[in-house]
């Protein structure tokens, strides 16, 4: 019983990360049609503002600041400089940003050296659920997600830029036509999913050895959510994510992580041979 | 309704398409040939690499340089390829190790080319979508390279790899390994060469321009796909046993996502789709890696990453057409 409380809120709090990484990817493809494989850059990127911020003192809620701070910008500064340039050219969209990434791996690595690096946990010690411990962070790192997911969720449905995007991701030559500004909610949109993949890296940070290469895995994960849960919706995202992380913990309370990880995304490629739609179609 | 055989296909065709691009191919490996007696050790192994990692680049030209689809982890394909040789070659020895071993290092890429490719092309994954799980599939490469311990020996890899041998002959100096890999190149340059100009190269092309158009002449495409998948994919095991017999050592690097990504890299500097530019890219890049790695191996990374960005948006088609459309524009502009 125990065990099976611990492996059901392990796979939350794995799906509350991928979420979020997840949510960003199919915001971005979803809208422009684009894969970002820089996008793992920005999990790398929330990890290291925490680490900063922790060597600075500026703590827990300052490190979620700089992440998302840093997030944004990055996001803009990229969409601006290389990814508005490659709209019509999915493959070479997919090099440069490829090439981004690798670059800015190198560059984490020489900031910050080659060796893993960790920041404390912001709440220690654990809570009871059901006569069973588990850590508070965990918990804490699960309600913040649902929390923001939720916040997205509704800012998508109730705001205007959400209207905009929805519009942007149903028909693109239909939104430009009645007069809405593609080339900003593309820069807006792209900021924001930026932001939130480098949040999803700052919540993570206590968990996890926080190296320059920490990126790629959530890269590559959070592609499956998309692609597993269907693209261009938030419901594809939470099904995905719901997906590749419950069965990622449930394995690898069995079997080695990378072993896991290994049938996880097998499982998912032989999901997608018969349902090439994903699981929720938008 | 079977669809129409066009073209004889054969060396005829060849010659009346790719004439230029053959010519190079052939000029440029006698160059190689002439000048290896006068290389020295370092730079034997360092030309023996790079004919090598040209095969591999050659390989993944074929499937990518002709059907459009990107695999962005055809070092899986290599580094099955160069473990299948570690591992089966010392089993028996001598030639039949090694037979067994190039087999098994053909063999084996081209049935995980053949799984994948069924799961991915048959359900009609394509463009974006097919390059970036085949990334993920080099990511899962890596990751069971490195924790599946025992077979693969982990991070330390597997090394004293047997060195090639054929009826007596032990492909161990330097030059005779260079022989051997540029022999290879060539015989394979050719293979290619000649499917590309005949009727599957024709296929292939009109499934790259327009698949559904393709489909509604009768063709299965799915299946056009996979096996051009398969084939690539164990002429890239052929290099990476290649490799892993010159070399005498197997790490997961080699079926890791920088390798990956370098061939990649290769195949856009050289040209896409014209064969003999990616096998020119890898020597290029492979001597320009040297020069950086002379000031810093951290460098090289970084160097790719940027390359990547500037190539993009500088010469997308790579060098070879770009020097074409130089060299036409410097000889007063006629196009071919």
């Amino acid at each position: 019983m125990s065990d099976l409380i611990v492996i059901l809120l392990n796979a939350a709090t794995l799906t509350s990360i991928l979420m979020l990484v997840g949510l960003g990817l199919a915001i971005i493809f979803g809208l422009m049609r684009v894969l970002n494989l820089a996008h793992g850059e920005f999990v790398a990127i929330g990890a290291f503002a925490m680490v900063v911020a922790h060597d600075a003192g500026l703590g827990f809620i300052g490190g979620l600041v700089l992440a998302t701070a840093v997030g944004a910008l990055g996001g803009l500064l990229l969409e601006w400089g290389i990814v508005r340039h490659l709209y019509h050219r999915p493959i070479q969209a997919i090099l440069a940003t490829w090439g981004v990434s690798l670059a800015f791996q190198q560059l984490l690595q020489l900031a910050f050296g080659t060796g893993a690096r960790t920041v404390p946990a912001p709440i220690q010690g654990a809570v009871e659920i059901m006569g069973t411990a588990y850590p508070a962070y965990r918990l804490l790192l699960i309600a913040l997600s649902l929390l923001l997911f939720a916040g997205l969720a509704i800012a998508m449905r109730r705001t205007s830029l959400g209207l905009d995007l929805r519009a942007v991701i149903q028909n693109r030559e239909m939104a430009e036509s009645v007069g809405i500004n593609t080339a900003r909610t593309f820069s807006i949109s792209f900021a924001i999913g930026s932001a939130v993949a480098a949040i999803a890296g700052a919540l993570v940070a206590p968990l996890v050895s926080i190296l320059p290469q920490i990126g790629v895995n959530y890269l590559a994960n959070s592609f499956f959510v998309v692609i597993v849960g269907g693209v261009g919706s938030l419901g594809g995202v939470l099904a995905g994510s719901a997906f590749i992380g419950g069965l990622d913990s449930l394995i690898a309370y069995q079997l080695s992580p990378s072993l896991s990880r290994a049938i996880v995304l097998l499982l998912a490629i032989i999901l997608v041979r018969f349902r090439p739609q994903g699981l929720v179609k938008p | 309704m079977s669809p129409r055989k066009t073209g004889s296909g054969g060396l005829g065709e060849l010659f009346r398409k790719d004439r230029s691009h053959t010519v190079i191919f052939l000029v440029l490996a006698a160059l190689v040939l002439v000048a290896s007696p006068y290389l020295d050790y370092y730079n034997t192994t360092a030309v023996r690499d790079a004919a090598i990692f040209g095969l591999f680049a050659l390989s993944l030209d074929y499937f990518w340089g002709k059907t459009g689809q990107l695999s962005f982890g055809h070092a899986v394909f290599f580094g099955v390829g160069a473990y299948a040789y570690a591992l089966v070659a010392p089993v028996l020895g001598g030639t039949a190790g090694s037979l067994a071993g190039l087999g098994a290092a053909v063999a084996l890429p081209v049935v995980v080319a053949g799984v994948i490719g069924y799961f991915l092309l048959f359900a009609g994954i394509r463009g974006d979508f097919f390059t970036i799980v085949t990334l993920a599939l080099g990511v899962i490469a890596q990751q069971l390279a490195i924790s599946w311990v025992a077979v693969t020996g982990g991070d330390a890899g597997l090394v004293g790899v047997p060195p090639l041998t054929l009826g007596g002959f032990v492909f161990f100096s330097p030059t005779s390994t260079l022989y051997l890999a540029l022999g290879t190149l060539v015989l394979l340059y050719f293979v290619v060469a000649i499917l590309s100009a005949g009727h599957t190269g024709k296929v292939l092309t009109a499934i790259q321009c327009n698949e559904t158009r393709a489909q509604s002449l009768g063709y299965d495409t799915s299946a056009e796909l996979l096996k051009a998948l398969m084939l690539s994919a164990g002429i890239a095991g052929l290099a990476g046993a290649l490799y892993a017999a010159t070399s005498g050592i197997v790490v997961p690097d080699l079926v890791g996502l920088l390798l990956s990504t370098e061939v990649i890299m290769w195949v856009v500097v050289g040209g896409r789709g014209t064969l003999v530019g990616p096998v020119v890219g890898t020597f290029l890049v492979m001597r320009f890696q040297q020069e950086i790695s002379s000031v810093s191996a951290a460098l090289w990374p970084l160097v790719v990453g940027v390359g990547f960005v500037i190539l993009v948006f500088t010469a997308p088609n790579g060098l070879l057409p770009w020097l074409g459309r130089m060299g036409r524009r410097l000889t007063g502009g006629r196009t071919p």
